[in-house]
């Protein structure tokens, strides 16, 4: 085309499109005038130009990463690589793109990490790459993201590792930074973040140890499951992005790289977390990951990074230059050991550093623990710093506001205003009369929800609901137990309908001081609906306000306001209680009625010693359930007719039996226990509980055990400690699938137990479903370390698995955490035997024999040993002794996996019978 | 010591400077940010993105270079040139991407796909560099307008600041580039 003409049209056409559409026609008509190709050329432009519309008006850069995202995003989904089946995109990065897999030969999903393309033609990086990811592969740690395996298929590189269902720190962090106020409040409870870093902590100091840095910890590659398991990704990948040593033309590469990645809008990430020494483009050590948590914990704690600045070059300037903003200037309170720890974390020189990340794991995990105790034993207020008012009406908040403020800032005396003379009681006799207010409050509100959620209960179909710790608006420690007693008398008193399943309390008191969104915690927990509430104590006032939250629909079902004054609790309780059972007459049985009515205490005192021994049982250390004896006896003793507090009692022996007292010790009291408490309340369902351990452990009379189990479940349907008992009954009688369905209820009502968590992996165990036993109990594991009994069963399923070295090593966390223990020692012994280690167990049967001599050790245990050992004769001696100690390990006989061996032996045969447990 | 941002404009001056080399070292630095937009695009929290993109993708990549430092003829100079290198890589990536999608049997991504995660109506990078290079024939500032704008991001102002022309200028150039393009590309393909 000539340029006139080019230019011709290109006038035409810009004339032409400045007038209106219908005029065009009669414009081109003249001046085309004999010029028919020159019309045609302008009318395709001008077809063009209506049609283009934003066409290129994205800038390149954009259409290009749009077309690559939408060919990431459908390339794979759908298709097979090797044996995986892609299902769906999870996420893309600089590392590649990352997809949800079914392996189709294990039957399993899986996350499969694909290499970018770019860096595939690069041969020495996919060595390196390789390199990298096998040695991570050997990584075994319950916070480490599992790799599974690092292949090459269809030229693709990629690893395949487990697939984590949850969402990253970074996303946590949002999602509380958007739902806390005011925006800069820190996005989670210190021991919430503690508990996190401490977890990621742990998975360094396994890493480190095995010569990985991981050099890119940030909130993006640290996953948190749904039930609060910390998993970290991408061990040492973040190599990947880096060049090799000799191929560092320039030394600042690695601070370009940065700079590149987080330009402002995108993932503003990598560079907050940088270290000086990465910052400045040298050599990283395990040190760089000390760092780079510290600023995650600093972030966690104050809710923003300590090094920022509007552009990445700023970041790195202020990681190198600028001085650590002391924590607690942002966050006041904050302990100061957490500062001390945060300030050791971040000292810019990294040999002012911890120099390993075990070090900083001790400090963290003391840290933990004192906090713990202040806030789990001693029940102090931990003051929250978002103070709600309660929302009666909107005057009366704000009064309330300003007498909380007052509260806070005058301490407790001076907030107890004693109005008149005839309210001048003492602190003791205040407290007495506010606990029978709550008491009182608290049954009317139970029934009025009772009755809600029954009459809803066909309608909407609401069959399980959480209770959440109620917000103690006091702040104090006297209060705190108002607001625990209430959220406890709830969840005690609703436990009781039958056909709703209710969270039991140790999982509910997770939440506690932790106000997070009840919607989420309900899906959290997978109930159908959320009760919160507050609690406020003003002299002799007492607001309670609760409501209840449909969680799959989002929204309020029921809210109830209570103002009370201290000296009309006697007529107010009355009025409601008539009031409520004119109600509930229409929705409930009598029974229910009445057991909804029902109150375990009058006596707060006891009610508090109750808790405290639960507390402590559930520890399943000696030492936890001495102390945990010891409060539930004083509990009886604060209120003899305390029908629980035997209960309590009840699980002390049950936990202790076999593993510090013998049962010919506790089986008689506990017999004793049940049998009190269904003195005071035959309609309890904790005692026949213990009366169905009696028979089967001790009586060893099947029946009447089967039946008394059926019987506690029928009358606490939410009796989590009955499912998995009676679960575990099942299972010793060969019942498989409905033995690990009732220990499975029992996980649903209690799931952040170790206890419930552990004994669900112990069914599958006995149900010899060893995978699924492992996969639970390294679970449970994940809570927490320190609980020897997930420790015990997790190395028995990967000793029937053929896993003797895992085996050997949980066996030595057992007896490390706890060494009373003889069961620990014996599976020791065992596992020893038949790795070949004879001597040790030799010595570990002599040494059992030798305390057995001076106290309490199961016969069972020592049976064992024999039996790993292979000596029938032994074995079968010692499992006579531990038929006539009548020892409740006698009722594995036919499941436990020690005993394979003696199976062909006619004395085992004898066994049976005298157990009464052949077919 | 050679700062990130100095090391860029380096490797820029290198380049128009006819260095290959140069190219080579800043290809891996544009495909990385190209990654992360991409996923930026896939992220949950896409909706109503798009506006801020523009202004974002200019910062993203002039950040580039620190311009304090820059010494160049001077800043249209350095417009230009950053539009030639993001023209150069960005189709380079395209036609990696489409060479490899030949290579393997992975079905081809349409433009209807594309503009579903872009929610905007997209151009394939290829077609419209090729048709870019007819149109330089016919009309060279019209195609250099264009390499401004779409390649480099430019603002209308700013491209006219490059090519020493008024805004109205560079709008009525853009206006028929755009129709001539949009007719050249949907024609052929």
């Amino acid at each position: 085309m000539k340029p006139e003409r080019w230019q011709r049209i290109t006038e035409v056409f810009q004339s032409a499109i400045k007038r209106e559409p219908d005029q065009r026609a009669v414009y081109l008509d003249g001046v085309c005038a004999g010029e028919e190709s020159l019309r045609q050329e302008v009318e395709a432009l001008i077809a063009a130009h209506e049609q283009a519309d934003s066409f290129i008006e994205q800038p390149a850069f954009e259409v290009e990463a749009a077309t690559l995202a939408a060919a990431q995003v459908g390339s794979l989904a759908g298709r097979a690589l090797g044996h995986y089946q892609f299902i769906s995109l999870l996420g893309y990065g600089g590392m590649g793109e990352v997809y949800l897999a079914q392996d189709m030969r294990l039957g399993r999903k899986v996350a499969v990490k694909l290499l970018p393309q770019h860096f595939a033609a690069d041969e020495p990086r996919v060595r390196r790459f390789q390199q990298e990811a096998q040695s991570a592969s050997a990584l075994n740690h319950p916070n480490i993201v599992t790799i599974y395996e690092v292949g090459e298929a269809d030229g693709l590189q990629f690893i395949v590792t487990e697939f984590i269902e949850g969402e990253t720190l970074r996303e946590r962090m949002a999602r509380m930074k958007a739902a806390s106020y005011p925006a800069q409040a820190a996005p989670g409870s210190l021991s919430e973040v503690l508990d996190t870093v401490i977890q990621v902590a742990s998975a360094l100091a396994a890493a480190h140890q095995a010569g990985i840095v991981h050099r890119d910890i940030k909130p993006e590659n640290i996953m948190l499951r749904r039930d609060g398991y910390v998993k970290v990704l991408d061990f040492g990948l973040a190599k990947l992005t880096e060049k090799a040593p000799d191929q560092r033309a320039i030394d600042s590469e690695a601070a370009t790289k940065v700079l590149i990645k987080t330009a402002p809008g995108l993932v503003m990430g990598s560079a907050e977390y940088m270290s000086p020494e990465q910052a400045r483009g040298r050599e990283v050590d395990a040190r760089t990951d000390i760092w780079s948590l510290g600023v995650v914990l600093y972030e966690l704690v104050t809710g923003c990074a300590p090094f920022t600045g509007e552009t990445p070059t700023d970041v790195i300037a202020s990681i190198v230059k600028t001085e650590l903003p002391p924590l607690t200037r942002i966050a006041p309170e904050a302990p100061t050991e957490l500062e001390r720890i945060v300030s050791k974390t971040l000292a810019k020189d990294r040999e002012e550093r911890y120099q390993g990340v075990k070090d900083m794991l001790v400090d963290l995990r003391q840290l933990r623990k004192r906090l713990d105790v202040a806030a789990e034993l001693e029940r102090t207020a931990s003051p929250e710093m978002n103070v709600k008012p309660i929302a009666i009406s909107s005057e009366q908040a704000t009064v309330e506001t300003a007498q909380g403020a007052a509260t806070q800032t005058g301490g407790v005396g001076t907030a107890r205003p004693t109005s008149s003379a005839e309210y001048v009681v003492s602190e003791i006799k205040q407290h007495k009369i506010a606990t029978l207010i709550i008491m009182v409050v608290l049954a009317a509100g139970i029934i009025g929800l009772a009755a809600y959620l029954h009459a809803r209960s066909t309608a909407a179909g609401i069959e399980s609901i959480a209770v959440l710790p109620f917000d103690n608006q006091n702040h104090d420690a006297d209060s705190e137990y108002l607001s625990d007693g209430l959220t406890e008398s709830i969840i005690n008193n609703l436990t009781q309908l039958s056909n709703l399943r209710v969270v039991a309390r140790n999982t509910a008191f997770r939440y506690k001081g932790n106000a997070s969104d009840p919607t989420s915690v309900g899906n959290e927990l997978g109930v159908r609906a959320v009760l919160t509430g507050r609690v406020l104590q003003r002299g002799d006032n007492l607001l309670v306000g609760a409501e209840l939250i449909d969680v799959r629909e989002n929204k309020q079902l029921w809210g109830q306001q209570y103002n009370r004054k201290l000296a009309d609790a006697v007529d107010i309780q009355a009025e409601i209680a008539k009031a409520i059972s004119d109600r509930l007459r229409l929705n409930l049985s009598g029974e229910e009625q009445r057991r909804l009515a029902k109150r375990p205490t009058e006596n707060p005192e006891a009610y508090q010693l109750y808790l405290k021994g639960n507390y402590y049982t559930a520890k399943y250390t000696k030492e936890g359930l001495d102390k945990g004896k010891e409060y539930f006896n004083q509990a009886i003793a604060a209120d003899p007719n305390y029908a629980l507090a035997y209960d309590g009692l009840a699980y002390y022996y049950i936990t202790a039996v076999g593993f510090f007292i013998s049962d010919d010790d506790a089986m008689p009291k506990l017999r004793e226990t049940a049998n009190k408490a269904l003195a005071i309340d035959e309609t309890l369902g904790e005692p026949h509980n213990s009366l169905a351990i009696v028979a089967w452990w001790f009586d060893r009379d099947w029946p009447p055990a089967e039946k008394e189990f059926k019987r506690a479940i029928e009358l606490n349907p939410n009796f989590a400690r009955a499912h998995w008992l009676y679960g575990w009954y099942l299972i010793t009688m060969g019942r498989n699938d409905k033995g690990i369905a009732e220990s499975k209820r029992a996980q649903e009502l209690d799931p952040l137990s170790l206890e419930t968590n552990t004994i669900l992996g112990q069914s599958l165990f006995f149900a010899r479903r060893y995978d699924q036993a492992i996969a639970q109990l390294r679970n449970t594991l994940d809570m927490d370390q320190s609980f020897w009994l997930a420790h015990d069963f997790l190395g028995r399923a990967y000793e029937a698995d053929g896993k003797l070295p895992e085996a050997i090593v949980e066996f030595q966390r057992a007896v490390e955490q706890e060494s009373d223990v003889a069961e620990n020692w014996s599976n020791l012994g065992h596992a020893y035997a038949l790795s070949g280690k004879r001597a040790e167990a030799q010595k570990i049967l002599d040494q059992l024999k030798e305390r057995s001599a001076r106290g309490y050790v199961p016969a069972y245990t020592i049976a064992i040993v024999y039996a790993g050992l292979g000596d029938k004769d032994q074995a079968f001696a010692w499992l006579d002794r531990a038929y006539t100690d009548h020892s409740f390990y006698m009722t594995w006989l036919k499941t436990d996996p020690h005993l394979d061996s003696l199976h062909a032996d006619p004395r085992f045969q004898d066994l049976l019978r005298r157990m009464r447990l052949t077919p | 010591m050679t700062t990130p941002s100095t090391q860029v404009t380096q490797l820029l001056v290198e380049w128009s400077n006819g260095n290959q080399a140069a190219l080579d070292k800043l290809t891996p630095l544009v495909y990385e940010e190209l990654h992360r937009l991409a996923h930026h695009y896939m992220s949950r929290e896409r909706g109503g993105h798009t506006l801020q993109t523009t202004a974002l993708i200019n910062e993203a990549y002039l950040r580039l270079i620190d311009q304090a430092q820059v010494r160049w003829q001077n800043r249209a100079h350095f417009f230009a040139v950053s539009a030639q290198v993001m023209r150069h890589i960005l189709v380079d990536h395209a036609r990696k991407r489409h060479n490899a999608k030949r290579g393997g049997d992975a079905r081809r991504v349409s433009l209807a796909e594309a503009a579903v995660v872009a929610k905007e109506r997209t151009g394939d990078v290829i077609a419209i560099d090729e048709a870019l290079k007819r149109l330089a024939v016919l009309d060279p500032r019209k195609s250099q307008v264009v390499e401004l704008r779409f390649f480099g991001g430019l603002t209308i102002e700013e491209t006219a600041e490059v090519l020493k022309v008024s805004p109205i200028t560079v709008r009525r150039e853009w206006t028929t580039a755009k129709a001539w393009l949009y007719k050249a590309v949907t024609s052929t393909e």
